[in-house]
């Protein structure tokens, strides 16, 4: 237990000593987010900047006229206000794709990483995170197809009893889960990137097994320290939202702003929280065998004379 | 014993009140009886035309049922009828019936209907068929097809007599028939070791302005016929809970593991019933003008902590329909909780309704409560004024709708009567505009039940667009003055089959107003009713003069407002315009040309202008635009800029957090 606190602890305090990755990620994407709703923003000014009617949006939120709001044809097809944000979440996933490996360098390294090493790290990895994506999201994808095939299956079962709980609480313990078995996998594979930055590796697929094999090793440690920081997490969604609810009111959009914002930077943080984990737990690692090799070897015997 | 005791006092008070008794074709003596025992009233309150009697043993492994039904027919057309159409309903749920192949056109049953599935199939077969003095017709039975020419549609048979009936006679048919259940569809039929029995024994057609009146089934409509009173013995098994339409006289424990539970109903049109092994029953009272009502909530297990929640609003209901309508006049009502997962929630037979309930169910969420407002409602805008469902389906659904609308805001407030949790709120009008925007311009409110473009616009026109319609009625007669119209309705028109000009004429009467021009774009036309602030402007008198300071309260302007009518719809319609110094004008338009413009001199300027203040129109087809301010308030769209902000980064992140 204390070793997992160890390691949360030591994540932790990687994450925060390198709190500028965090900050840009999140700026990064707040401005994709921005850019991809201004369409939603213009189609909706449009409509609502001068009408009274406006006012069950701002003072309240009715849930009627905002439907009415979306359904009405000068608002626009929907789509083409919610594909902006869309394609913006996809540029904000492949920005982080592109400059991992210069956060993982950055974790790793025991001072302020210069800013030329961390663009050379995210340049030099580039290829080798892609394609630990692409095998990512043939494991990833073909566990959870089976896990939530065999998922529907069982609820759809459950549904023919007369026992109505029953479907509701198969669902919910069999997407705990996969949620589980998914972060096993994301484990394995947080640990092939960190080892493929780390020690330069060429062949995504040692990194992968080397991944594997550690997650293999120490299961219950990584996945007990990552399940923590998603707990973490969920507490931080929670929290927003109840704050959001109690105190922000319903016509201020600053206050808004800020529970909002303030909430998604805290749980954006959580997951770099969790690759920090994964880095010290890898650190850790490559330490201990180095450990072993200069444990003393025995006396070396003179050899016989003939 | 206390049980057997009442259903043999039931027996005789039946069999001693039949004082009317007529001669048919035949020798035989008949006549409907004169009962008052499931009522509160010492005399029957429809014209009883009909008697059914009926003994049925319900199949819970097969789902099938067998029965035999007596069928005594008071011939009150006035004319001798020797044709009589029946309703055989089940007959719908096969492949190539009318209503499937409706329902197939509209994809409406999505994947339940897009491979034929035998537990699909229902049917109603008639053994046998004699008419008492006439001798055995079963040979003769004919189906007919009378809305279009699907031959492979059994859900009308006909009959001809050998001997017409004389008018004011009475003809007495005893039917044999099976039934086999579907897995619910259309609210009957069973779903595990559940069933709802509705519609399922052959019914006969209604004599209606001089011509029988036995449509098909079809996908998008309902039902039509006449009063009379219900005599039903169901046997079922003894595992079971059973409730049904009327009152029940009796139980009897049978030796093959059976039991036979009699119900008994008056002044009624049709008769359902339900059975599970699961039902538990909690049981209250309504205190009524006429009397005391026997309440039963026949609740599935997982949802008993919901029993009380059912019963606070169907009281509630029954409360105010009681004080704006008019009295409820039986002596039960039977409200189901039916089986999770069956389509069988939110349907209304006479003296019996089902809601539709889950195991959760947040209280801000009132689904529950407008499912049963809405069902409770039938028993007036169906039940009791009993109007072709088929051909006038806004007189019982939007009535309906209406009433419910008033009831609901009545008791949860306008803006919260349908959500109220977390912040989010929407009211019953919201909903309705919601299902009426769409489909504004393509069906008229009077059209037949499977006339309509598609089921989208059946339910937005029938429901949505009768109701706010009548909402907006209310806004040109006043509130009182249409309620007391209602239940003028309602004392004239209970246990008849109202025409749509009873009830339009009986508006006009009770408001001493024409209505014509409204009730003709509303009820018969497409008109859409869209009133827009197209432009607001204000110039400084001396807008010439160089260096001109402009000052509010010193500086003179000329304002102009231009209001449009972009509908079709001509209504006229108030206009509110408010000046920043405080100043309101109010102006009013009968909107007949296409816009019209005001015009002020004055030394302020123009804040915001409004089409319809005291929000009358309900169904403006954009509220959006019914006013205007004259400087931009961004906070609306910011906060739902904020809103979508948050959402597109926390999805962002989230495809991170797994991909990365």
């Amino acid at each position: 237990m204390s070793e997992n606190i160890n390691l949360v602890s030591a994540g932790a305090s990687i994450a925060g000593r390198n709190k500028r990755y965090i900050v840009w990620f999140y700026l990064l994407n707040l401005v994709f987010a921005h850019f991809g709703a201004s369409a939603f923003n213009d189609q909706a000014r449009a409509i609502l900047d001068h009408s009274l009617y406006a006012d069950k949006l701002l003072h309240g939120f009715n849930a009627g006229v905002f439907l009415e709001l979306l359904a009405r044809p000068e608002f626009g097809a929907f789509p083409a206000a919610t594909h902006p944000a869309m394609m913006f979440a996809v540029v904000f996933f492949l920005a982080s794709l592109l400059f991992m490996p210069g956060v993982l360098l950055g974790y790793a390294s025991d001072h302020g990483l210069p800013r030329d090493e961390f663009f050379r790290a995210c340049g030099r990895n580039l290829w080798r995170f892609v394609r630990l994506f692409v095998f990512f999201t043939i494991v990833a994808g073909s566990i959870a197809g089976i896990l939530f095939g065999a998922l529907n299956a069982a609820v759809a079962a459950a549904d023919k009893t007369s026992n109505e709980r029953l479907p509701f609480l198969i669902q919910v313990v069999g997407t705990v889960i996969i949620f589980l078995v998914l972060t096993v996998i994301r484990i394995c594979f947080d640990l092939a990137q960190t080892d493929a930055v780390l020690e330069d590796q060429t062949a995504v697929r040692k990194s992968i097994a080397a991944g594997f094999r550690k997650t293999r090793r120490h299961l219950g440690r990584l996945l007990a320290s990552y399940m923590v920081i998603a707990i973490m997490a969920l507490a931080v969604l929670a929290a927003g939202i109840l704050l959001w609810h109690a105190i922000v009111p319903p016509s201020s959009v600053l206050g808004a702003f800020i529970i909002g914002q303030a909430t998604l930077l805290l749980l954006l943080a959580t997951r770099f929280w969790q690759r920090a984990t994964a880095v010290a737990f890898y650190i850790k690692e490559m330490a201990e065998p180095m450990a072993e090799e200069v444990r003393p070897s025995p006396p070396l015997t003179a050899p016989a004379v003939p | 014993m206390c049980v057997r005791l009442r259903f043999g006092i039931c027996l005789l008070v039946t069999s001693l009140a039949v004082p009317v008794l007529a001669q048919s074709g035949s020798a035989v003596s008949l006549g409907i009886p004169a009962t008052t025992s499931a009522i509160n009233s010492p005399t029957p309150l429809s014209q009883r035309v009909v008697a059914y009697d009926m003994d049925a043993k319900y199949n819970a492994q097969a789902h099938t049922l067998d029965a035999s039904e007596t069928l005594t027919y008071h011939n009150r057309t006035g004319q001798a009828q020797d044709t009589f159409p029946f309703h055989l309903y089940l007959n719908a749920f096969q492949p190539t019936s009318t209503w499937m192949r409706e329902g197939k056109r509209w994809n409406s049953y999505g994947p339940n209907l897009e491979k034929w599935d035998p537990e699909s199939y229902g049917a109603e077969e008639i053994k046998s068929f004699e008419v008492v003095g006439q001798g055995d017709f079963t040979s003769q039975l004919r189906y007919i097809q009378p809305d279009d020419d699907n031959k492979d549609d059994r859900t009308v048979v006909q009959v001809r007599l050998a001997q017409p009936i004389p008018p004011d006679g009475y003809v007495q048919f005893k039917i044999r028939f099976h039934d086999q259940f579907p897995e619910t569809l259309a609210r009957t039929g069973w779903n595990r070791d559940f069933v709802l029995g509705g519609q399922w024994f052959p019914k006969v057609g209604v004599w209606w302005h001089g011509a029988w009146n036995c449509h098909q089934f079809h996908y998008d409509t309902e039902f039509f016929a006449d009063f009379g009173v219900y005599d039903v013995k169901l046997t079922v098994p003894q595992y079971e809970v059973v409730g049904a339409s009327g009152i029940e006289v009796g139980s009897l424990n049978n030796s093959d593991g059976s039991k036979t539970v009699t119900y008994h109903g008056e002044d009624i049109h049709d008769f359902a019933w339900t059975a599970s092994p699961h039902y538990l029953i909690y049981n209250d009272t309504f205190q009524g003008s006429m009397g005391p009502v026997k309440l039963r909530f026949m609740m599935q297990p997982a949802h008993w902590s919901q029993a009380e929640r059912h019963a606070r609003i169907t009281k509630e209901a029954m409360e105010r329909f009681d004080r704006w309508y008019g009295p409820y006049p039986y002596k039960a009502l039977t409200v189901v909780d039916p089986d999770p997962g069956s389509e069988a929630g939110g349907m209304e037979y006479p003296t019996f309704i089902t809601s539709e309930s889950s195991w959760i169910m947040p209280k801000g969420w009132l689904w529950l409560e407008d499912t049963l407002v809405h069902e409770f409602g039938h028993q007036y805008w169906y039940g009791m004024v009993a109007t072709n469902e088929f051909e006038d389906a806004w007189m019982d659904e939007g009535i309906n709708q209406y009433t419910q609308i008033k009831i609901m805001n009545s008791i949860f407030g306008a803006s919260t009567s349908l959500l109220n949790m977390w912040g989010l709120t929407a009211g019953q009008v919201d909903e309705a505009r919601l299902g009426y925007e769409g489909v504004a311009d393509l069906d008229p409110i009077a059209k037949n039940g499977w006339q309509y473009a598609d089921p989208r616009s059946y339910g937005g026109v029938t429901y949505f667009k009768t109701a706010l319609s009548l909402l907006t009625l209310e806004g040109i007669v006043g509130e009182d003055t249409m309620r007391r119209a209602t239940h003028a309705y309602f004392l004239r028109y209970r246990f008849t089959h109202p025409t749509k000009e009873d009830f339009l004429k009986t508006i006009e009467e009770v408001s001493g107003r024409d209505l014509r021009s409204y009730f003709n774009q509303v009820i018969y036309g497409t008109q859409v009713l869209d009133y827009e602030v197209l432009n607001i402007s204000c110039v400084p008198v001396d807008w010439y003069k160089e260096n001109l300071n402009e000052k509010n309260g010193v500086t003179e302007y000329t304002c102009d407002v231009w209001i449009r009518r972009k509908g079709d719809f001509v209504i006229p319609v108030e206009v509110e315009i408010k000046f920043d110094n405080g100043d309101k004008v109010r102006e009013h338009w009968d909107g007949q040309e296409r816009w019209v413009r005001y015009a002020y001199q004055k030394k302020t300027k123009i804040e915001s202008v409004e089409v319809d203040p005291d929000h009358k129109l309900y169904f403006d087809r954009n509220n959006f635009n019914n006013s205007r301010t004259a400087e931009a308030n961004l906070a609306p769209a910011r906060k739902l800029t904020n809103y979508w902000t948050c959402i597109s980064q926390f999805v962002a992140q989230c495809l991170t957090w797994w991909l990365v």
